[in-house]
Protein backbone atom coordinates (compact mmCIF):
# COMPACT_ATOMS: atom_id res chain seq x y z
CA UNK A 1 0.00 0.00 0.00
CA UNK A 2 1.69 3.21 -1.20
CA UNK A 3 2.32 5.42 1.90
CA UNK A 4 0.14 8.42 0.03
CA UNK A 5 -3.08 5.96 0.46
CA UNK A 6 -2.11 4.89 4.04
CA UNK A 7 -2.47 8.39 5.20
CA UNK A 8 -6.18 8.58 3.83
CA UNK A 9 -6.05 5.96 6.47
CA UNK A 10 -4.32 7.27 9.70
CA UNK A 11 -5.06 10.94 9.46
CA UNK A 12 -8.78 11.17 10.10
CA UNK A 13 -7.39 8.70 13.65
CA UNK A 14 -6.08 11.86 15.51
CA UNK A 15 -4.56 14.69 13.22
CA UNK A 16 -7.53 15.21 10.80
CA UNK A 17 -10.06 13.71 13.25
CA UNK A 18 -14.09 14.04 12.19
CA UNK A 19 -15.41 14.76 15.58
CA UNK A 20 -12.65 16.35 17.75
CA UNK A 21 -10.75 18.26 14.56
CA UNK A 22 -13.53 18.71 11.81
CA UNK A 23 -15.79 19.03 14.41
CA UNK A 24 -18.29 16.94 12.39
CA UNK A 25 -20.75 14.20 13.51
CA UNK A 26 -21.45 15.86 17.33
CA UNK A 27 -25.09 15.29 17.22
CA UNK A 28 -24.81 11.79 17.30
CA UNK A 29 -21.62 11.20 19.44
CA UNK A 30 -23.93 12.83 22.26
CA UNK A 31 -27.19 10.63 21.77
CA UNK A 32 -25.61 7.06 21.32
CA UNK A 33 -22.80 7.10 23.87
CA UNK A 34 -24.76 6.42 27.03
CA UNK A 35 -23.72 2.70 27.08
CA UNK A 36 -20.55 1.63 25.33
CA UNK A 37 -22.41 -1.57 23.26
CA UNK A 38 -24.26 0.69 21.13
CA UNK A 39 -21.24 3.34 20.38
CA UNK A 40 -19.36 0.76 19.24
CA UNK A 41 -22.06 -0.53 17.01
CA UNK A 42 -23.27 2.75 15.99
CA UNK A 43 -19.45 3.33 15.34
CA UNK A 44 -18.71 0.02 13.33
CA UNK A 45 -21.72 0.96 11.09
CA UNK A 46 -21.28 4.62 10.40
CA UNK A 47 -17.60 3.20 9.02
CA UNK A 48 -19.36 1.07 6.73
CA UNK A 49 -21.79 3.71 4.98
CA UNK A 50 -18.78 6.35 5.16
CA UNK A 51 -16.59 3.39 3.53
CA UNK A 52 -19.31 2.67 1.33
CA UNK A 53 -20.42 5.85 0.02
CA UNK A 54 -17.27 7.37 -0.42
CA UNK A 55 -16.21 4.12 -2.77
CA UNK A 56 -19.73 4.68 -4.57
CA UNK A 57 -19.25 8.34 -4.93
CA UNK A 58 -16.02 8.41 -6.06
CA UNK A 59 -16.55 5.56 -9.22
CA UNK A 60 -19.33 7.86 -10.05
CA UNK A 61 -17.98 11.35 -9.74
CA UNK A 62 -17.46 11.92 -13.34
CA UNK A 63 -20.86 11.02 -14.54
CA UNK A 64 -22.94 13.16 -11.39
CA UNK A 65 -24.27 15.80 -12.58
CA UNK A 66 -23.08 18.69 -10.31
CA UNK A 67 -26.10 20.50 -10.03
CA UNK A 68 -28.07 17.57 -8.38
CA UNK A 69 -24.99 15.90 -6.77
CA UNK A 70 -26.00 16.70 -3.16
CA UNK A 71 -29.56 14.77 -4.32
CA UNK A 72 -27.22 12.12 -5.71
CA UNK A 73 -25.38 11.64 -2.57
CA UNK A 74 -28.16 11.48 -0.36
CA UNK A 75 -29.60 8.49 -2.43
CA UNK A 76 -26.82 7.04 -2.42
CA UNK A 77 -25.98 7.25 1.76
CA UNK A 78 -29.26 6.79 2.37
CA UNK A 79 -29.86 3.43 0.25
CA UNK A 80 -26.71 2.30 2.48
CA UNK A 81 -28.05 3.17 5.52
CA UNK A 82 -31.12 1.05 4.75
CA UNK A 83 -29.06 -1.79 3.65
CA UNK A 84 -27.56 -1.68 6.88
CA UNK A 85 -30.56 -1.36 8.93
CA UNK A 86 -31.74 -4.19 7.44
CA UNK A 87 -28.73 -6.57 7.61
CA UNK A 88 -28.66 -5.69 10.95
CA UNK A 89 -32.40 -6.52 11.35
CA UNK A 90 -31.63 -10.00 9.92
CA UNK A 91 -28.13 -11.06 11.68
CA UNK A 92 -27.64 -9.10 14.82
CA UNK A 93 -31.38 -8.52 16.37
CA UNK A 94 -31.01 -7.68 19.40
CA UNK A 95 -28.56 -4.70 18.76
CA UNK A 96 -30.04 -3.45 16.21
CA UNK A 97 -32.96 -2.72 18.52
CA UNK A 98 -30.92 -1.40 20.84
CA UNK A 99 -29.88 1.55 18.42
CA UNK A 100 -33.41 1.66 17.22
CA UNK A 101 -33.61 4.96 15.36
CA UNK A 102 -30.16 5.51 15.57
CA UNK A 103 -29.13 3.46 12.64
CA UNK A 104 -31.38 5.59 10.33
CA UNK A 105 -29.97 9.17 11.46
CA UNK A 106 -26.58 7.62 10.54
CA UNK A 107 -27.97 9.31 7.16
CA UNK A 108 -27.89 12.92 8.46
CA UNK A 109 -24.42 12.32 9.93
CA UNK A 110 -22.55 15.02 8.86
CA UNK A 111 -19.25 12.91 8.58
CA UNK A 112 -20.69 11.00 5.60
CA UNK A 113 -22.07 13.68 3.73
CA UNK A 114 -19.06 15.59 4.26
CA UNK A 115 -16.44 13.32 3.65
CA UNK A 116 -18.03 12.46 -0.09
CA UNK A 117 -18.22 15.91 -0.85
CA UNK A 118 -14.78 17.23 0.43
CA UNK A 119 -13.28 14.15 -0.51
CA UNK A 120 -14.87 11.30 -2.42
CA UNK A 121 -15.91 13.84 -5.32
CA UNK A 122 -11.90 14.30 -5.97
CA UNK A 123 -10.27 11.77 -5.24
CA UNK A 124 -9.85 8.10 -6.87
CA UNK A 125 -11.83 4.89 -5.51
CA UNK A 126 -9.64 2.89 -3.64
CA UNK A 127 -8.46 6.54 -1.86
CA UNK A 128 -11.76 7.32 -0.84
CA UNK A 129 -12.72 3.97 0.48
CA UNK A 130 -9.64 4.62 2.65
CA UNK A 131 -10.37 7.83 3.52
CA UNK A 132 -13.95 6.59 4.78
CA UNK A 133 -12.97 3.42 6.45
CA UNK A 134 -10.24 6.17 8.79
CA UNK A 135 -13.18 8.68 8.96
CA UNK A 136 -15.66 5.74 10.51
CA UNK A 137 -12.79 4.76 12.54
CA UNK A 138 -11.96 8.06 13.54
CA UNK A 139 -15.54 8.58 14.53
CA UNK A 140 -15.62 5.44 16.41
CA UNK A 141 -12.76 5.84 18.37
CA UNK A 142 -14.01 9.14 20.03
CA UNK A 143 -17.78 7.27 20.50
CA UNK A 144 -15.72 4.67 22.74
CA UNK A 145 -14.11 7.22 24.55
CA UNK A 146 -17.01 9.54 25.58
CA UNK A 147 -18.95 6.20 25.95
CA UNK A 148 -16.44 4.53 28.14
CA UNK A 149 -16.60 7.75 30.61
CA UNK A 150 -20.22 7.71 31.20
CA UNK A 151 -20.84 4.39 31.61
CA UNK A 152 -18.44 4.14 33.89
CA UNK A 153 -19.27 7.26 35.86
CA UNK A 154 -23.32 6.97 35.56
CA UNK A 155 -23.75 3.56 35.52
CA UNK A 156 -20.92 1.80 37.24
CA UNK A 157 -20.71 -0.61 34.34
CA UNK A 158 -19.37 -1.45 31.14
CA UNK A 159 -20.97 -2.97 28.07
CA UNK A 160 -23.48 -3.82 31.15
CA UNK A 161 -21.30 -5.91 33.28
CA UNK A 162 -20.78 -3.94 36.79
CA UNK A 163 -17.25 -2.86 37.31
CA UNK A 164 -18.08 -0.45 40.36
CA UNK A 165 -19.27 -3.28 43.09
CA UNK A 166 -23.07 -3.01 44.31
CA UNK A 167 -21.57 -3.20 47.68
CA UNK A 168 -19.96 0.30 47.36
CA UNK A 169 -23.21 2.04 46.56
CA UNK A 170 -24.81 4.17 49.07
CA UNK A 171 -27.58 1.62 49.18
CA UNK A 172 -26.05 -1.31 50.41
CA UNK A 173 -24.31 0.73 52.95
CA UNK A 174 -21.38 2.12 50.72
CA UNK A 175 -20.39 5.33 49.79
CA UNK A 176 -20.65 5.69 46.40
CA UNK A 177 -23.25 7.19 44.09
CA UNK A 178 -23.77 7.14 40.13
CA UNK A 179 -22.73 10.24 38.72
CA UNK A 180 -26.22 10.97 37.53
CA UNK A 181 -25.79 13.84 35.59
CA UNK A 182 -23.11 11.76 32.86
CA UNK A 183 -26.12 9.99 31.92
CA UNK A 184 -27.46 13.32 30.04
CA UNK A 185 -26.39 14.57 26.79
CA UNK A 186 -24.56 17.73 27.54
CA UNK A 187 -22.30 16.02 29.45
CA UNK A 188 -21.13 14.46 26.69
CA UNK A 189 -20.52 17.52 24.78
CA UNK A 190 -18.50 19.01 27.72
CA UNK A 191 -16.69 15.44 26.87
CA UNK A 192 -16.13 15.83 23.88
CA UNK A 193 -14.48 19.45 24.56
CA UNK A 194 -12.02 18.00 27.24
CA UNK A 195 -10.96 15.10 24.54
CA UNK A 196 -10.18 18.54 21.70
CA UNK A 197 -8.71 20.08 24.93
CA UNK A 198 -6.52 17.32 26.06
CA UNK A 199 -5.61 16.48 22.09
CA UNK A 200 -4.86 20.35 21.03
CA UNK A 201 -2.43 20.08 23.94
CA UNK A 202 -0.70 17.21 22.48
CA UNK A 203 -0.61 18.44 18.70
CA UNK A 204 0.73 21.82 19.20
CA UNK A 205 0.13 21.96 15.07
CA UNK A 206 -3.53 22.02 15.56
CA UNK A 207 -3.74 25.29 17.87
CA UNK A 208 -4.69 28.27 16.52
CA UNK A 209 -2.47 31.19 17.30
CA UNK B 1 -17.89 11.97 -27.53
CA UNK B 2 -18.17 14.09 -24.65
CA UNK B 3 -21.13 14.29 -22.72
CA UNK B 4 -22.72 17.24 -20.91
CA UNK B 5 -23.33 16.50 -17.58
CA UNK B 6 -25.42 19.51 -17.08
CA UNK B 7 -27.97 19.46 -19.31
CA UNK B 8 -31.55 18.87 -18.09
CA UNK B 9 -32.17 15.75 -20.29
CA UNK B 10 -28.78 14.23 -18.93
CA UNK B 11 -30.05 15.12 -15.20
CA UNK B 12 -33.54 13.57 -15.60
CA UNK B 13 -31.88 10.44 -17.58
CA UNK B 14 -29.79 9.95 -14.93
CA UNK B 15 -31.60 11.12 -11.93
CA UNK B 16 -34.55 8.26 -13.15
CA UNK B 17 -31.86 5.36 -13.74
CA UNK B 18 -30.25 5.63 -10.56
CA UNK B 19 -33.84 6.00 -8.71
CA UNK B 20 -34.48 3.00 -10.23
CA UNK B 21 -31.24 0.85 -10.19
CA UNK B 22 -31.27 1.72 -6.01
CA UNK B 23 -34.85 1.01 -5.47
CA UNK B 24 -34.43 -2.75 -7.16
CA UNK B 25 -31.59 -2.76 -4.58
CA UNK B 26 -32.95 -2.09 -1.84
CA UNK B 27 -36.38 -4.26 -3.20
CA UNK B 28 -34.04 -7.17 -3.34
CA UNK B 29 -32.55 -6.74 -0.32
CA UNK B 30 -35.48 -6.45 1.47
CA UNK B 31 -37.16 -9.58 0.33
CA UNK B 32 -33.47 -11.63 0.62
CA UNK B 33 -33.54 -10.60 4.39
CA UNK B 34 -37.32 -11.01 5.10
CA UNK B 35 -37.51 -14.18 5.75
CA UNK B 36 -34.66 -14.31 8.76
CA UNK B 37 -36.08 -10.53 9.74
CA UNK B 38 -39.56 -12.51 10.29
CA UNK B 39 -38.33 -15.47 11.88
CA UNK B 40 -36.18 -12.67 14.66
CA UNK B 41 -39.51 -11.24 15.09
CA UNK B 42 -41.26 -14.21 16.30
CA UNK B 43 -38.31 -16.16 18.06
CA UNK B 44 -38.35 -12.76 20.26
CA UNK B 45 -41.78 -12.51 20.72
CA UNK B 46 -42.11 -16.10 21.64
CA UNK B 47 -38.88 -15.77 24.15
CA UNK B 48 -40.23 -12.85 25.39
CA UNK B 49 -43.76 -14.61 26.80
CA UNK B 50 -41.03 -17.79 27.94
CA UNK B 51 -39.01 -14.72 30.22
CA UNK B 52 -42.59 -13.13 30.69
CA UNK B 53 -43.52 -16.73 32.64
CA UNK B 54 -40.21 -15.93 34.88
CA UNK B 55 -38.87 -18.63 33.15
CA UNK B 56 -35.52 -19.07 31.37
CA UNK B 57 -35.67 -18.88 27.75
CA UNK B 58 -32.26 -20.56 26.90
CA UNK B 59 -33.41 -24.01 28.37
CA UNK B 60 -37.36 -23.59 28.36
CA UNK B 61 -38.66 -23.78 24.59
CA UNK B 62 -42.09 -21.79 23.92
CA UNK B 63 -44.04 -24.74 23.44
CA UNK B 64 -42.93 -26.25 26.46
CA UNK B 65 -45.06 -23.45 28.69
CA UNK B 66 -47.39 -22.61 26.71
CA UNK B 67 -50.59 -24.84 26.14
CA UNK B 68 -52.60 -22.85 23.70
CA UNK B 69 -52.83 -19.40 22.33
CA UNK B 70 -56.06 -17.64 21.62
CA UNK B 71 -57.87 -14.44 20.51
CA UNK B 72 -60.36 -13.07 22.51
CA UNK B 73 -63.38 -10.71 21.70
CA UNK B 74 -64.27 -7.98 23.89
CA UNK B 75 -66.21 -10.14 26.07
CA UNK B 76 -63.44 -12.29 26.85
CA UNK B 77 -64.58 -15.15 24.72
CA UNK B 78 -62.31 -17.01 22.60
CA UNK B 79 -62.43 -16.63 18.75
CA UNK B 80 -59.49 -18.49 17.63
CA UNK B 81 -57.29 -20.87 18.37
CA UNK B 82 -55.16 -20.32 15.52
CA UNK B 83 -51.56 -19.98 16.63
CA UNK B 84 -50.28 -18.06 13.16
CA UNK B 85 -53.13 -15.47 13.71
CA UNK B 86 -52.64 -14.64 17.36
CA UNK B 87 -48.95 -13.70 16.12
CA UNK B 88 -50.23 -12.36 13.10
CA UNK B 89 -52.24 -10.08 15.65
CA UNK B 90 -49.50 -9.28 17.99
CA UNK B 91 -47.53 -8.32 14.94
CA UNK B 92 -49.71 -4.46 15.10
CA UNK B 93 -51.22 -4.82 18.39
CA UNK B 94 -52.50 -1.66 18.63
CA UNK B 95 -54.48 -2.48 15.59
CA UNK B 96 -55.93 -5.34 16.79
CA UNK B 97 -56.64 -3.80 20.35
CA UNK B 98 -58.98 -1.61 18.08
CA UNK B 99 -60.32 -3.56 16.23
CA UNK B 100 -61.52 -5.88 19.47
CA UNK B 101 -58.80 -8.66 18.90
CA UNK B 102 -56.67 -9.28 22.28
CA UNK B 103 -54.57 -12.23 22.01
CA UNK B 104 -53.48 -14.16 24.97
CA UNK B 105 -51.26 -16.88 25.77
CA UNK B 106 -52.46 -19.84 28.42
CA UNK B 107 -49.84 -21.82 30.02
CA UNK B 108 -49.47 -24.13 32.35
CA UNK B 109 -49.36 -21.86 34.89
CA UNK B 110 -51.10 -18.88 34.29
CA UNK B 111 -51.76 -16.66 31.13
CA UNK B 112 -49.70 -14.04 29.16
CA UNK B 113 -51.00 -11.06 28.09
CA UNK B 114 -49.23 -8.45 25.84
CA UNK B 115 -49.36 -5.09 26.48
CA UNK B 116 -48.71 -1.80 23.99
CA UNK B 117 -48.79 1.58 25.00
CA UNK B 118 -46.99 4.46 24.88
CA UNK B 119 -43.80 6.03 25.74
CA UNK B 120 -41.96 9.32 26.39
CA UNK B 121 -40.50 9.11 22.50
CA UNK B 122 -42.55 6.11 20.79
CA UNK B 123 -43.98 3.16 21.52
CA UNK B 124 -43.67 0.54 24.35
CA UNK B 125 -45.07 -2.74 24.96
CA UNK B 126 -44.16 -5.84 26.80
CA UNK B 127 -45.79 -9.23 28.20
CA UNK B 128 -47.15 -9.53 31.92
CA UNK B 129 -47.54 -13.09 33.29
CA UNK B 130 -50.38 -13.87 35.85
CA UNK B 131 -50.81 -16.71 38.30
CA UNK B 132 -54.02 -19.44 38.03
CA UNK B 133 -55.49 -16.62 40.44
CA UNK B 134 -55.57 -14.00 37.36
CA UNK B 135 -54.23 -11.41 40.17
CA UNK B 136 -50.59 -12.24 40.93
CA UNK B 137 -48.15 -10.91 38.70
CA UNK B 138 -45.78 -13.79 37.69
CA UNK B 139 -43.46 -11.84 35.78
CA UNK B 140 -43.27 -9.11 33.39
CA UNK B 141 -41.11 -8.02 30.34
CA UNK B 142 -41.40 -4.24 28.80
CA UNK B 143 -40.10 -3.23 25.99
CA UNK B 144 -39.53 -0.20 23.51
CA UNK B 145 -38.75 0.88 20.29
CA UNK B 146 -36.87 4.66 21.24
CA UNK B 147 -36.41 5.40 24.78
CA UNK B 148 -33.56 7.37 26.31
CA UNK B 149 -31.09 4.61 26.74
CA UNK B 150 -29.78 4.78 30.08
CA UNK B 151 -33.05 6.69 31.70
CA UNK B 152 -36.84 5.52 29.81
CA UNK B 153 -34.63 2.63 28.26
CA UNK B 154 -33.75 1.21 31.47
CA UNK B 155 -37.56 -0.38 31.77
CA UNK B 156 -35.94 -3.22 29.64
CA UNK B 157 -33.25 -4.44 32.58
CA UNK B 158 -34.16 -7.73 34.76
CA UNK B 159 -33.64 -4.97 37.87
CA UNK B 160 -36.81 -3.25 37.26
CA UNK B 161 -38.77 -5.81 35.72
CA UNK B 162 -37.71 -8.16 39.00
CA UNK B 163 -39.86 -5.61 41.14
CA UNK B 164 -43.16 -6.45 39.64
CA UNK B 165 -43.30 -10.45 40.67
CA UNK B 166 -45.90 -10.90 43.20
CA UNK B 167 -47.31 -7.50 42.72
CA UNK B 168 -51.43 -7.82 42.01
CA UNK B 169 -53.70 -6.08 39.50
CA UNK B 170 -57.03 -6.30 41.31
CA UNK B 171 -58.21 -4.37 44.29
CA UNK B 172 -61.15 -6.50 45.65
CA UNK B 173 -63.03 -6.10 42.32
CA UNK B 174 -61.42 -3.24 40.52
CA UNK B 175 -58.46 -3.62 37.97
CA UNK B 176 -55.62 -1.23 39.61
CA UNK B 177 -53.12 -2.49 37.46
CA UNK B 178 -49.06 -1.60 38.83
CA UNK B 179 -47.99 2.12 39.12
CA UNK B 180 -44.77 3.40 38.30
CA UNK B 181 -43.86 5.57 41.45
CA UNK B 182 -42.07 8.62 41.19
CA UNK B 183 -39.88 8.90 44.73
CA UNK B 184 -40.19 5.00 45.01
CA UNK B 185 -42.75 3.03 46.11
CA UNK B 186 -44.76 2.43 49.45
CA UNK B 187 -43.14 -0.42 50.89
CA UNK B 188 -46.06 -3.17 51.39
CA UNK B 189 -47.83 -2.09 48.64
CA UNK B 190 -49.03 -4.27 46.48
CA UNK B 191 -49.80 -1.86 43.29
CA UNK B 192 -46.45 0.14 43.00
CA UNK B 193 -43.05 -0.18 42.14
CA UNK B 194 -40.25 1.90 42.06
CA UNK B 195 -39.83 4.40 38.68
CA UNK B 196 -36.72 5.24 36.95
CA UNK B 197 -35.62 8.47 38.08
CA UNK B 198 -34.38 10.69 34.98
CA UNK B 199 -37.36 8.57 33.33
CA UNK B 200 -40.59 9.68 34.33
CA UNK B 201 -42.40 10.09 31.46
CA UNK B 202 -41.63 6.33 30.36
CA UNK B 203 -42.61 5.24 34.08
CA UNK B 204 -46.34 7.15 33.36
CA UNK B 205 -46.26 5.57 29.95
CA UNK B 206 -45.92 1.83 31.60
CA UNK B 207 -48.40 2.50 34.07
CA UNK B 208 -51.09 3.63 31.79
CA UNK B 209 -50.05 0.71 29.40
CA UNK B 210 -51.02 -2.03 31.89
CA UNK B 211 -53.36 -0.44 33.34
CA UNK B 212 -55.72 0.37 30.06
CA UNK B 213 -54.37 -3.14 28.28
CA UNK B 214 -55.60 -5.30 30.79
CA UNK B 215 -58.54 -3.39 30.84
CA UNK B 216 -59.34 -4.98 27.36
CA UNK B 217 -59.03 -8.73 29.63
CA UNK B 218 -60.95 -7.81 32.24
CA UNK B 219 -63.85 -9.57 30.96
CA UNK B 220 -61.62 -12.79 30.64
CA UNK B 221 -59.74 -12.34 34.08
CA UNK B 222 -63.67 -11.95 36.06
CA UNK B 223 -64.44 -15.08 34.46
CA UNK B 224 -61.71 -17.00 35.27
CA UNK B 225 -61.64 -15.79 38.57
CA UNK B 226 -64.90 -16.70 39.55
CA UNK B 227 -64.62 -20.00 38.69
CA UNK B 228 -61.12 -20.52 40.60
CA UNK B 229 -61.63 -18.74 43.40
CA UNK B 230 -64.80 -19.82 44.85
CA UNK B 231 -63.93 -16.92 47.55
CA UNK B 232 -64.28 -14.30 45.11
CA UNK B 233 -67.77 -15.62 43.84
CA UNK B 234 -69.04 -15.38 46.84
CA UNK B 235 -68.02 -11.75 47.54
CA UNK B 236 -68.89 -10.63 44.00
CA UNK B 237 -72.10 -11.51 45.09
CA UNK B 238 -72.58 -10.21 48.41
CA UNK B 239 -72.13 -7.05 46.33
CA UNK B 240 -74.92 -7.42 44.25
CA UNK B 241 -76.85 -8.19 47.22
CA UNK B 242 -75.65 -5.01 48.84
CA UNK B 243 -76.76 -3.10 45.89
Amino acid sequence: MASKSLKNLTAPLSGNNPVIVQILGICSSLAVTVQLKPAIVMGLSVMVVTAFSNLVMSLLRNGVPSRIRIIVQLVVIAALVILVDQVLKAYVYDVSKQLSVYVGLIITNCIVMGRVEAFALQNKPWDSFLDGIGNGLGYAAILVIIALVRELLGSGSLMGFRIIPESMYIAEGGFYSNCGIMLFPPMALIIVGCIIWAHRSFNKDLQEK
Amino acid sequence: MKVNTNSNTYIIIYSVVMVVIVAVLLSLASLGLKERQDANILNEKQTQIVKALGEDPATVAYGDVITKAALLDASGAVVSEDEKEVFAALNDLKASFEAGKYPIFVATSGVVAPLYGAGLWGPIWGYIALDTDMNTVKGIVLDHSGETPGLGAEITTAKHQAQYVGKSIFEGEELVGITLKKGGADKGSLHEVDAISGGTKTCDGVSAMIQSSLNYYKPYFDAARATTDTAAEVEAESNVVNE
